[in-house]
């Protein structure tokens, strides 16, 4: 190819790639609607993805896959976790295990934190083609959906913290050391559960359990009324 | 072709981007580690300097030396491919202070929280347009040197286009999105098409004049391959925009697009390895700066490695579906910034400051030793975040594992990223306090 051929290749190979993508670009736009709700963008949900920008959430977590990725994923936050628990881990998020990555307390104010919980909802029900995908092992649920209150989230988080989910597994998803404790509560009682947890050897002289002496009896009892919900 | 000297005096301009370009180099290495040792310890600077704030200074810091590179570079070509002075040295000179002083309220701001809250344009809006207002000095400046005497060489061109692209570009991140998938759509507009586009028209065209100087190949030949090269880019870039469009809310026909084209993105890189080696091989002149020949062949092969190749695998979709936000795709944008562009702007620069200084012979022990040593460590840094990826991308996306969890098996290679980082930041001490001695050299 000589450098005219060359010059012409490059006028009109980008002259057609940009048109190309224009065209793409115009159809695309006619699908947003659809597929992104925007009836249910209401200004509560800009005014949340305000929020979001102004303490630069996005630098640390990833939406829609994109971000930092330092912290998990939010886009599907509001049908993994809830609104309730949403509310209260964003009112108080620095957990109580000095070693876990923690999150900074942003001092949200309640109105902000109804603004945010509002965006991810509207977040939550993009059209993303099934990202983040179903993983391979398809995650067993429990049989009956947990009871959210305050006392169940705190064993819920509780039960993060502490890693328990290093060993045992809820619904699929867990370790493989311990037992499965997707129905533990059909299984055993709350005063069995509590002495389990305090002093694992108290109950199985052979169990590879370590104790945890750091929780309070009123953690314990939360971490409780969490498993017996599990059924 | 003199040798050992510069041919205009406003070039000289060029020296100072080139010190800032460094330095700020440095201070990114340093919040990088930073960043690394975050993932792995417990963060005492948490209430001060938290993850986030961290890294939009890491990235912006990244951009703000490219862009001082990418000027500084430009400075200095523009007067010898157009024959001429610089229009103004005046407002290049005045264009280098505001682009301190905006990079530098930039960052303070954003221990402040002064910030637009947006990945990688982390900027606040007034300051988004200062930069605007920057750019286009810039251009003016470097345009009205061009048509003083007319020599369109195609360097020239390819430059000039990539600059006003870059400035066109970054118009799509100013304004506020209230849609979320709108506001990534016109993101990357700005992202993607300024690394797969923008960067590499001037890169490429940097790199042409290089290799044309310190090889003496017929400007036909490298002018003709310089078409080509930009052409493909283009060609298989601008619609590669479309990998990024997978899964946040556009249509499913761009995993087709996306994933044909991006499939396709290696070859102009590919292209550009035989390229500068046959320019290499043919050369007509004796190599004195080695050092230079060195950075600029390391910089294809790098370049074609961590964009080209790495950066084709994750984003075939099938991959991308279990890859997309973890730890494979900072994998991929260290190794591939590092390949493409900080190479390339090293490469100008070890060509470039000798010149300046009006040096024959420079010594280029230092200059090898923070060769070997960055690209190896940087090889390795990508290797670590790569296995990480892995790591994460299995047990989280494909086990369901919960995220920190998962964190805590990927410690160790985050690990390997911070030591072999150590390593990195050495050889990237050695270049800063090279660039700081050559300048200060009297000839």
């Amino acid at each position: 190819m000589e450098k005219k051929g060359a010059r012409n290749f490059f006028i009109w190979g980008t002259v057609i790639c940009t048109a190309v993508f224009i065209w793409l670009t115009i159809d695309t736009h006619t699908t947003i609607p659809k597929r992104t709700n925007t009836d249910k963008l209401t200004d509560e949900v800009v005014k949340g993805k305000r929020v979001w920008h102004k303490h630069n959430c996005n630098d640390c977590h990833t939406i829609l896959g994109i971000g930092g990725y330092y912290s998990p994923d939010v886009t599907k936050t509001y049908s993994t976790k809830g609104e309730t628990w949403l509310k209260a881990f964003l009112k108080n998020p620095e957990s109580t295990d000095p070693q876990r990555r923690k999150m900074p307390n942003q001092k949200l104010t309640n109105d902000e934190i109804n603004e945010l919980i509002v965006f991810l909802k509207w977040v939550d029900a993009i059209d993303t083609n099934q990202w983040p995908p179903k993983p391979i092992t398809v995650a067993k649920t429990t049989g009956v959906a947990l009871e959210e209150t305050t006392r169940t989230l705190l064993g819920k988080n509780l039960y993060n913290q502490n890693r328990c989910d290093l060993c045992h597994r809820i619904g699929g998803q867990g370790g493989v050391i311990g037992p499965d404790l997707s129905k533990v509560g059909g299984k055993y009682d709350p005063q069995w559960l509590a002495r389990k947890i305090k002093d694992p050897k108290s109950v199985n002289p052979t169990t590879q359990m370590p104790a945890y002496p750091q929780l309070s009896d009123n953690e314990i009892e939360a971490l409780v009324s969490f498993l017996t919900g599990l059924r | 072709m003199r040798e050992g000297n510069m041919t205009y005096e406003s070039q000289k301009v060029a020296i100072k981007y080139f010190v800032i370009s460094a330095v700020f180099f440095g201070l990114q290495v340093v919040v990088g580690l930073l960043l690394a040792a975050k993932y792995i310890w417990p963060d005492p600077l948490i209430g001060f300097l938290p993850f986030n704030t961290a890294r939009a200074i890491h990235t912006n810091l990244l951009v703000v030396w490219m862009i001082f590179g990418f000027m500084g570079g430009t400075y200095y070509i523009v007067p010898e491919e157009s024959g001429t002075e610089l229009f103004s040295k005046g407002l290049a000179n005045l264009q280098f202070w505001l682009l301190l002083l905006g990079g530098l309220v930039g960052v303070v701001g954003f221990l402040f929280g002064w910030t637009a809250g947006r990945p990688l344009l982390e900027l606040p809006v007034e300051l988004k347009w200062a930069v605007v207002l920057v750019v286009l000095i810039f251009i003016f400046n470097v345009f009205f040197t061009m048509i003083r005497t007319k020599k369109w060489t195609v360097i020239q061109g390819m430059l000039l286009g990539g600059i006003v692209m870059l400035a066109v570009m970054w118009l799509f991140g100013i304004p506020f999105f209230k849609n979320l998938t709108l506001d990534y759509y016109y993101w990357w507009w700005v992202i993607h098409l300024w690394v797969e586009g923008a960067f590499e028209l001037i890169a490429a065209s940097l790199m042409a004049f290089v290799l044309l100087k310190i090889t003496g190949v017929d400007r036909q030949v490298i002018e003709k391959w310089l078409y080509i090269e930009v052409a493909l880019v283009l060609i298989t870039g601008i619609i590669g925009t479309g990998h990024h469009y997978y899964w946040i809310g556009t249509p499913n026909y761009w995993l087709w697009w996306g994933g044909i084209f991006s499939a396709l993105e290696p070859l102009p890189i590919l292209f550009m390895v035989f390229d500068t080696l046959n320019h290499v091989r043919h050369r007509k002149l004796e190599v004195t700066n080695r050092l230079a020949l060195y950075w600029a062949i390391g910089c294809a092969i790098f370049h074609f490695i961590g964009a080209g190749v790495w950066g084709m695998l994750h984003t075939l979709p099938q991959v991308n579906r279990w890859t997309h936000g973890t730890q494979v795709t900072t994998s991929h944008g260290h190794m591939a910034f590092f390949g493409a562009y900080a190479m390339l702007i090293l490469t100008v620069i070890y060509y470039a400051l000798p010149k300046l200084k009006g040096l024959v012979q420079f010594n280029q022990k230092r200059g090898f030793w923070a060769f070997w040593i960055t690209t190896i460590t940087m090889m390795m840094i990508g290797l670590a975040f790569g296995v990480a990826g892995l790591i994460q991308s299995y047990m989280q996306r494909g086990l369901g594992i919960e995220f920190l969890t998962v964190q805590g098996f990927m410690r160790p290679w985050m690990m390997g990223v911070f030591f072999t980082g150590l390593g990195f930041f050495v050889g990237v001490l050695i270049y800063v306090v090279d660039v700081l001695t050559l300048v200060t050299k009297k000839a």
